[in-house]
């Protein structure tokens, strides 16, 4: 009887010392920094207006893949980056696939003029006071997050992406319809 | 016995004070966690020895209780002074996640607009439902954590058209937030001031923000701030932050103001940051605790019992001279 409760107290310590010190030994591995860093959460959804001053919202593209790229009109990687993203929309015409430019913090008119001089026909959305930014915790611009059909971010992208970065970040969940 | 006694009610009492009491330099020191420690091996020496001299199993199931405590409450306390980091506060840009070791992550809130009532800090942690954190101290698990209200100042940037700007802070928090932390202390004309500083690249200027609190801005700007309003100074500078003519300019109240190319408005808001503090686990402390108070006060009750017996042994019978309770 007393070695049996010898043995109990002696498991109960132990017990309370593995849920004392767990967290200081096996805490969660750490992600990387920056867009790449919300892989495998939910895309914060901000009711937005376009450039041309209609309301828009992500919510409206569930069901479809969405390729959304932050940028500025002073970024020179952004403007290099925009006839890929118009090929990339082109080339997906009719497909499942979204791609939305979100202007962070200038004014419509200036996003509007910006993607009227590069022929930009995919939505141009006007984000003024950042917070796509923000959240998606950009490094710099541009910025680029590829959200699956429910919303969730499946990778995040800090900098210009050539064109077959691109095809080969949507390629896999295009196909997985 | 009252020896060991007294050293497990001493660690038991030390993870209790810890909680109590959180933050203090003293939990985190060397010889504070040894003492500590060696008031657990000693509990636990002489605790063995009375094990094996007790006769009656009350005796031994007190003693095993009172040692059992002890070692979860110093553990608690140990673990925290030797492996919890020291008191830090955490300050997030709306809208940023921080991740922190052996906690979760501290998603800091985004005000659905300028000047929207402050939210809470949220921590998220696995297999735990998200908590709000407020003023008071919250525990999560081997961590006491509170928010603090800060001012920071909102910014926006236009150019002389009225155009808005990006603004972006390369050495921030968060690269594209329009929100200044001013994390940055500097001293003017002898008062203590927060400043911070971003980036307008469409233009190519370096803008440093002072804050000034209602009271310093009456004291230090004649004239330019109205009484009882937080004014924000801004000084521009070219992108080698070389300063620019016309440069420095004060928003008072959140109204714009024109610093060389640019419009400049800087609203101050309150927004929470967290002060995180380690301390010992809350549930171990408690239970440990309270293993300690049991078995310390069995143990104590011993000798009324040890007298009844012997009373008993010695009377003929327990009728004839009752002694009124329980054994």
């Amino acid at each position: 009887m007393s070695r049996y409760l010898v043995w109990v107290a002696a498991a109960v310590v132990l017990a309370a010392a593995g849920y004392v010190l767990a967290p200081f030994f096996f805490s969660s591995a750490s992600r990387p920094g920056g867009p790449a860093g919300l892989a495998g959460e939910t895309a914060p959804v901000f009711p937005l207006r376009d450039d041309r001053g209609a309301d828009v919202s992500l919510d409206r593209y569930r069901g479809r893949v969405v390729l959304m790229n932050l940028w500025a009109s002073w970024c020179p990687p952004c403007r290099a980056e925009m006839p890929d993203l118009q090929r990339l929309a082109d080339a997906h015409a009719g497909a499942q696939l979204a791609i939305v430019g979100v202007n962070e913090g200038e004014s419509p008119q200036r996003a509007r003029e910006f993607a009227d001089s590069l022929r930009i026909r995919f939505p141009i959305w006007v984000d003024g006071a950042q917070r796509y930014g923000r959240t998606y915790t950009a490094l710099g611009l541009p910025t680029t997050v590829v959200l699956d059909r429910r919303g969730i971010v499946v990778r995040g992208f800090d900098g210009a992406l050539t064109y077959a970065q691109m095809e080969s970040a949507v390629a896999p969940l295009m196909e997985a319809h | 016995m009252i020896g060991f006694a007294a050293a497990a009610l001493a660690v038991a009492a030390a993870a209790i004070v810890e909680i109590l009491v959180p933050g203090q330099g003293l939990y985190h020191a060397g010889w504070f966690n040894v003492l500590l420690a060696a008031l657990v091996v000693v509990t636990f020496v002489a605790g063995r020895r009375y094990y094996r001299r007790a006769a009656r199993s009350r005796t031994r199931i007190a003693t095993l209780v009172l040692v059992a405590g002890t070692a979860i409450a110093g553990l608690a306390a140990v673990t925290s002074g030797l492996f919890g980091p020291d008191n830090q506060t955490l300050i997030g840009a709306p809208g940023q996640r921080i991740r922190v070791e052996s906690l979760g992550v501290l998603a800091f809130p985004l005000p659905s607009g300028d000047g929207a009532a402050m939210q809470s800090v949220t921590l998220e942690r696995p297999l735990h439902a998200s908590v709000a954190i407020g003023e008071r101290g919250r525990d999560a698990g081997s961590f006491i954590l509170h928010a603090i209200a800060r001012d920071v100042v909102y910014v926006e940037a236009r150019d002389l058209r009225g155009n808005r700007l990006t603004v972006t802070q390369p050495a921030g928090t968060a690269f594209l937030s329009p929100v200044l932390l001013m994390q940055h202390r500097q001293t003017i004309a002898g008062l203590d001031v927060p400043y911070d500083s971003f980036n307008v690249p469409a233009l190519r200027r370096i803008v440093k923000a002072i804050l000034f609190s209602p009271a310093q801005a009456a004291m230090m700007l004649h004239g330019g701030a109205h009484s009882g309003e937080p004014a924000v100074l801004f000084a521009v500078d070219d992108e080698n932050e070389r300063p620019l003519p016309h440069a420095i300019a004060l928003s008072a109240g959140g109204r714009a103001a024109r610093a060389a190319d640019l419009s400049l408005r800087g609203s101050v808001a309150v927004y929470p940051a967290v002060e995180v503090v380690a301390a010992p686990n809350l549930l171990a402390a408690i239970a440990g605790a309270l293993l300690v108070l049991g078995g310390a006060v069995a143990l104590i009750q011993r000798p009324a019992t040890t007298a009844r017996t012997f009373l008993r042994t010695m009377l003929p019978s327990e009728s004839s001279m009752p002694l009124g309770g329980s054994t």
